[in-house]
């Protein structure tokens, strides 16, 4: 994927939250392109958001996650610098990644 | 119960049973439970409950679901998730009428707060549901969405 992932982490005392933009088509499989031949899905399968190197949140989407995915997450026992890191991997092998340190919000 | 019957009943339990266990065995590694993917190939939320080991889930007041009551673009429906329920380890989202009902799950380590964001596709109004797993046990909640314009095909 060309774009980069947009990747935010702000700390308000010791919670911190982390917002997350993935580019990714996340073409699910069911559409038909104009000649009526089926688009082959193509779309993030797994997600890992790894504090200080560390997994702490893994996810398992499906084709019902929208275009350019977006989440936000919240972690605890957070300060200002901890490095926060999300990995996707898709169905086709394709892989991203992104890392942002945590500053106060 | 005949025999066979009782086994397609609990066959896909006793699938997952080893991976529960290898979870239960190692608790510093809380995302040790691997993810079942033929849940993702479900094409019924009855059949992807069963296959993520969820189908007898207890109502729960303790998960909280935000999500709009009319989604006018089905393409991205915002949803807010959360479970007060102490040790949730893992959260997991479930669109009835979708031609494959399972969205997402994520596990949760004791570092992060099992409340998640989203936007999610839906191809018409529907049931949506979560699924909060905790203590190897299932709770869930569920709310009807209406969808103006689906968000699956053309």
């Amino acid at each position: 994927m060309s774009e980069p992932i947009k990747i935010r982490a702000t700390v308000k005392g010791t919670e911190g939250e982390v917002r997350v933009l993935m580019p990714h088509p996340m073409e699910s499989g069911q559409r038909r392109d104009p000649a009526g031949q089926a688009l082959p899905a193509h779309f993030i399968t797994s997600i890992t958001l790894s504090l200080n190197g560390r997994p702490v949140i893994e996810g398992a989407l499906g084709t019902a996650v929208s275009t350019n995915p977006l989440f936000a997450f919240q972690l605890q026992g957070i300060k200002a610098g901890d490095k926060v890191s999300i990995a996707w991997l898709d169905n086709k092998g394709q892989k991203g990644n992104a890392e942002a340190a945590f500053a106060a919000g | 119960m005949q025999r066979r019957d009782f086994l397609q009943a609990f066959g896909s339990a006793a699938a997952l049973a080893p991976l529960v266990v290898a979870g239960l065995l190692s608790p510093t590694r809380a995302l040790a439970v691997s993810f079942n993917r033929a849940a993702f190939e479900a094409r019924t939320a009855a059949d992807a409950l069963r296959l993520i080991g969820a189908a007898g889930a207890e109502t729960s007041r303790d998960i909280q679901l935000k999500a709009p009551e009319v989604a006018e673009n089905g393409a991205a429906v915002p949803i807010e998730v959360a479970s007060s329920i102490p040790g949730t380890t893992r959260l997991s989202i479930l669109i009835d009428r979708n031609p494959l009902p399972l969205a997402l799950q994520f596990n949760f380590a004791a570092e992060a707060t099992a409340r998640f964001q989203a936007k999610l596709r839906m191809a018409e109004s529907s049931r949506l549901r979560v699924v909060a797993t905790a203590g190897g046990k299932h709770y869930t909640v569920f709310r009807e969405v209406k969808v103006t314009v689906g968000g699956c095909g053309d």
